[in-house]
């Protein structure tokens, strides 16, 4: 029996040593590791407030509903009529689809700006939050900036004036040339914000799952133990 | 309240044989007193079929089968639809929890020989079980409609395509166009749904209706009925109910534990039950660099990777005998009753060369099943020729030595 159970071990013990991908965090060896906190509240909602300022122009949240976002981040109705959704037209109960429609996009900066509402699932919490944090000024690029996880990205580095410029040394490290609004520390802070924010879009009910999944287990604990002694009762009749 | 209930028995059994049944499959029916844990894989794959049902039906009830539907309709399912996202996690984690348990039950099989006369049939029926599975997950695979499902549907579909004579009309046939598009994807949801699932519940019916016919094996291989009371009950067994059903719930129990715990904290499975390319939706033009199978079908993707070479001669392209041996690796499966030769069932009691056989097996079948999750280079190539080597031989080999290894006494009781 024991070693059947050692087998099991090892075989959970490969799965994680071997992750499904190899790295893909483009001219960087790894992505600095991340996990989004979805359970703060306010995090989320400065995140909402980096993304509505900087990335809501290109980019939209399709699968998002406005009253979710409401409901969720717990948003007063007047704010997110006045202040988020902006558009009478837009209903509390349609999708968040703004930013610039793909041909415009493809004409003005080479490629569509995708929808972010899976962005962090397609590519992991880690390497959205490297990506933020790795645009340096290039100026072989049409517009003047290129990206060490994604090389020959075609986003601009729109969160320069927050961040500060960047360049490449001889290294090819990034070195920082000139200084945002906000300090390392705060800009960094920033970035976890928005991944976090990114994250819940990617899965709303993400928060509550963590929360409650403890108890549907602690259910089954109390059920396995229950059956396990009614078992014993049982098998005391055939021994 | 009783004598009503005898009443009413009796007029029902006239009319319908309710406790005969009952008794002959459930309260009467003798199962061996000490197993393993190996043997309760078969009920935990009973829950896990329920489960895949019930949720099933479900996210069926708000799915679109379209092309242009499919992939915004599981988003609706996870966000709009009221726990839509618990059924849909574990209709996908039920999917990886089906093949973990179906590959350990198979293993249990052909470990304790539960294949060997009379058991043949059981065993039959449990590898078409094993093949429709195989493409019932497989079906189901495509419906979200993401990137990974359609390029992997696309990499196996062309495997159709690469039958000599026949193949590129046979693949334009089955996809119902000319490339996988969304007249694939509907065909492909009536299959998962009602034709897959109905000769699945008709082949567990055949294959429990077979086991209770023959009797259920043990880690000994020890016949139980030879001994019995003096009211033909074994001495060996004891009833299926009460004393196998509630030896199960606490295993059921144990099972949802780990289940939920996947379900609700890591129910990607680190992109193994849930792989990250597949939250993008499909896209025709756009290939994605690596194409991986899900973890399930890797061991049986690599087996078809593993063959880069063709036999020129015969007009047989790598491919196709890629094809060719990758559909022996499973029926391989189903020969295995008539290639053990064995006087004894259970591994305990079986020679050097068996246990050998078996551990080569296993340990390539587990290999075999990492290098398919990961892209090829010539070492893991010739490493998966290997393995696929080692997969075969214990099987192919088994008719010359089981015959002729040493074996132990078997006991006469349990």
């Amino acid at each position: 029996m024991i070693r059947y159970f050692a087998l099991l071990l090892l075989i959970a013990f490969c799965g994680k040593l071997l992750p499904a991908g190899e790295s893909e965090c483009g001219a960087l060896e790894s992505c600095t590791e991340y996990k989004a906190d979805v359970h703060d509240l306010f995090s989320l909602q400065r995140g909402l407030g980096l993304y509505m300022n900087y990335c809501s122009s290109c980019h939209s949240l399709q699968y998002l509903r406005w009253n979710r976002l409401q409901k969720d981040l717990d948003i007063p109705e007047n704010i997110l009529k006045e202040d988020l959704i902006l558009n009478p037209n837009v209903k509390n109960s349609d999708y968040m689809t703004f930013g610039l429609n793909s041909d415009d996009s493809t004409a003005w900066l080479g490629a569509y700006a995708p929808d972010l509402t899976l962005r962090t699932r397609v590519r992991g919490e880690s390497w959205v939050y490297t990506y933020l944090q790795s645009f340096y000024e290039d100026a072989s690029r049409p517009l003047g900036s290129n990206n060490l996880v994604l090389q020959g990205s075609s986003m601009p580095h729109v969160l320069s004036s927050l961040q500060g410029r960047q360049q490449l040394n001889n290294k090819g490290e990034l070195v920082k040339v000139s200084e945002g609004m906000l300090s390392e520390q705060e800009f960094d802070n920033a970035m976890q914000d928005l991944v976090n924010f990114l994250a819940y879009a990617a899965e709303p009910i993400r928060s509550e799952r963590e929360k409650n999944g403890i108890f549907v287990i602690l259910f089954f604990v109390i059920f396995t133990a229950v059956m396990w002694l009614l078992n014993r009762e049982y098998s005391k009749d055939i021994k | 309240m009783s004598k009503q209930n005898n009443s009413f028995m009796n007029w029902l059994d006239k009319r319908f044989p309710v406790t005969e049944n009952l008794e002959r499959h459930l309260t009467k029916h003798p199962v061996p007193k000490k197993v393993n844990f190996f043997y309760i894989f078969g009920a935990l794959l009973m829950v896990i079929f329920m489960v895949q049902v019930i949720t099933g039906i479900w996210l069926m009830m708000f799915y679109t089968n379209t092309e242009e539907g499919a992939f915004a309709s599981v988003e609706y399912i996870m966000r709009d639809v009221e726990y839509g996202w618990l059924m849909r996690y574990m209709h996908s984690t039920g999917a990886s929890a089906f093949f973990f348990l179906m590959y350990f039950h198979m293993f249990r099989g052909l470990l304790y020989g539960s294949y060997q006369k009379p058991k043949e049939l059981v065993w039959l029926f449990g590898c078409f079980l094993l093949f429709l599975l195989m493409a019932e997950g497989f079906l189901g695979y495509v419906l979200p409609w993401g990137q990974m499902s359609y390029w992997a549907a696309n990499v196996i579909l062309s495997l159709f395509g690469a039958i000599p004579v026949i193949g590129p009309d046979l693949q334009v046939w089955i996809q119902g166009d000319y490339v996988l598009s969304g007249a694939t994807l509907s065909r492909f949801f009536a299959l998962h749904v009602v034709v897959v699932p109905l000769l699945m519940i008709a082949l567990v019916v055949f294959h429990i209706f077979a086991l209770h016919e023959v009797g259920a094996g043990n880690p000994e291989g020890v016949d139980i009925e030879k001994h019995r009371d003096e009211k033909g009950m074994p001495l060996d067994g004891a009833p299926f109910h009460p004393y196998k059903t509630f030896s199960a719930l606490p295993a059921i129990g144990i099972f949802f534990v780990i289940f939920f715990a996947i379900v609700f904290f890591v129910p990607e499975g680190g992109g193994y039950f849930l792989e990250k390319p597949n939250f993008e939706e499909a896209d025709f033009l756009k290939t994605p660099e690596h194409i991986a199978p899900v973890w399930y079908y890797a061991p049986f993707y690599s087996i078809l990777r593993a063959i880069t070479f063709g036999i020129p001669f015969l007009g047989i392209t790598s491919k196709f005998l890629g094809f060719i041996i990758f559909a022996a690796s499973i029926a391989i499966l189903f020969v295995v009753p008539w290639l053990d030769r064995s006087k004894v069932q259970s591994i305990r009691y079986k020679g050097i060369y068996s246990k050998i056989g078996m551990i080569l097996f296993a340990a390539s079948f587990i290999t075999l099943g990492y290098l398919g999750t990961k892209p090829v280079n010539e070492l893991r190539t010739l490493i998966a020729q290997i393995c696929t080597l080692f997969y075969f031989l214990p099987l192919i080999l088994m008719p010359i030595y089981t015959k002729y290894e040493k074996t132990l006494e078997v006991p006469e009781r349990l």
